[in-house]
């Protein structure tokens, strides 16, 4: 039943798209503003599948773990995707959910994307990442490695995130709240298409639908949670070759989300189509061909690698995570050091009262 | 008092965010600045910046789909 794909996927663009959730923005956030207030939300969505894979994995339902660890592919790819991401103005998802919100430089982005995760897997590109993947070592998880319960790893990964998220609530509680735009609706069209949502709570739900991603997409034989990069490249595959054995949950998940984040948008009057300046049309296509390239090496984006990587305690999820967002801080000096140089005596527009 | 004027429609997120710090800097103490957008982001992280920043808030409204204005002042 790979259509369970599509519905997932429509609730987890929705979701993205009400709760502004770009993890871009949280690694950028990170250099940019120095602050770690969506990286600790992206942390929660972390915290909250190691929870709910490793009680699957312990029930049975699925089967973690096992694998080598291409570490020289992860610190690689997950630079190059890392630094792209910026470039492009969202990672896989953020650019998916983007799309849905009408802007056509995420189109670009997206397209550029799909097609360079296609020629490194299915393409010319494929030996090459076979090549630098074959450089790994012979343990594949953090907890193998240490030879400990991974359920050590997701105790102090819940109790570091939870005091990570204390932290920013109480911070959020002693600042001024922040002004709402006025109510338009009531009742619940103003919940589902108006409302701010917060970004834990997003997180929370993000997190929830990770785990639902696990059996669902399991039984259909696709052994894996969230993904997003293979998904893409066998959309690509699937359009020139036909070969219809490549349209699986995955890449149901991925039009869902492109479906969910487009009613999320429209229901709360947020999609336009934006047609972007010629320069943000050279960083989109670089960027989302880059970023094609990058997740390809490493072997998932954020979702694949940073996010359900990370949460099944896997050495090339929480490696690529790292490799990423230095990446990403490499990326913010170019674009936005370069960019502070050349704007320093643009000054804003003065007009009467 | 003046309304400055920074238009940043186009623009994706953070650069709404990033030109409101220096357009900002640049204005006189009382002077607000109005900052068009339409970077879905923004509605969340502009609001929460003149908020971490004590500058209050004017106005803040949506002109269309996909488009909104807000205006902060310089205290």
């Amino acid at each position: 039943m790979i259509l369970t794909g599509l519905a997932l996927g429509a609730l987890l663009g929705f979701a993205l798209q009400r709760g502004r959730f770009c993890v871009t923005g949280a690694f950028r956030d990170v250099w940019l503003a120095r602050q770690s207030r969506w990286l600790t939300a992206f942390f929660v969505t972390i915290a909250v599948q190691a929870v709910g894979a490793f009680a699957l994995d312990a029930a049975g339902v699925i089967e973690l773990g096992g694998g080598a660890f291409p570490w020289l592919a992860a610190i690689l790819g997950g630079l190059v995707f890392g630094f792209a991401i910026v470039y492009a103005g969202g990672c896989a998802t953020g650019t998916y959910y983007r799309a849905g919100e009408g802007l056509i430089g995420s189109w670009i982005a997206l397209g550029g994307y799909a097609l360079a995760a296609a020629i490194m897997k299915h393409g010319p590109g494929a030996p090459v990442v076979e090549a630098l993947r074959g450089v790994s070592a012979p343990v594949g998880t953090v907890h193998e490695l240490l030879g400990v319960s991974p359920w050590i790893l997701v105790a102090l990964l819940v109790a570091g995130t939870a005091a990570a998220v204390w932290h920013h609530l109480r911070k959020d509680a002693a600042r001024p709240k922040p002004v709402q735009l006025p109510a338009r609706g009531t009742g619940l069209a103003r919940i589902l298409f108006e409302r701010p949502w917060n970004a834990f709570a997003t997180a929370l739900v993000i997190g929830l639908l990770g785990i639902a991603a696990f059996p669902l997409s399991w039984a259909t034989g696709r052994e894996s949670g969230l993904g997003i990069t293979t998904p893409s490249a066998d959309i690509v595959a699937f359009l020139v070759t036909g070969d219809a054995e490549l349209v699986d949950w995955g890449v149901m998940l991925v039009l869902g989300i492109l479906l969910g984040s487009f009613i999320a948008a429209k229901g709360s009057g947020e999609f336009r189509v934006r047609v972007p300046d010629a320069q943000t049309v050279l960083r989109s296509t670089g960027g989302g061909l880059l970023m094609g390239v990058g997740a390809a090496i490493a072997g998932g984006c954020t979702i694949g690698n940073a996010m359900v990587g990370s949460a099944t305690f896997t050495l090339q999820g929480w490696v690529s995570f790292a490799a990423m967002l230095l990446g990403t801080g490499i990326a913010v000096r170019f674009v936005f050091g370069a960019r502070r140089a050349e704007r320093t005596v643009a000054a804003p527009t003065p007009v009467g009262v | 008092m003046t309304v400055h004027v920074l238009e940043t429609e186009g623009q994706v997120c953070p650069f709404p965010l990033v030109e409101a710090k220096r357009a900002i800097a640049g204005i006189a103490s009382g002077d607000e600045l109005r900052i068009d957008f339409d970077c879905t982001q923004a509605t969340d992280s502009l609001p929460r910046w003149a908020a971490d920043e004590g500058y209050p808030v004017t106005a803040f409204e949506r002109t269309g789909d996909a488009s909104w204005t807000i205006t902060v002042q310089k205290p």
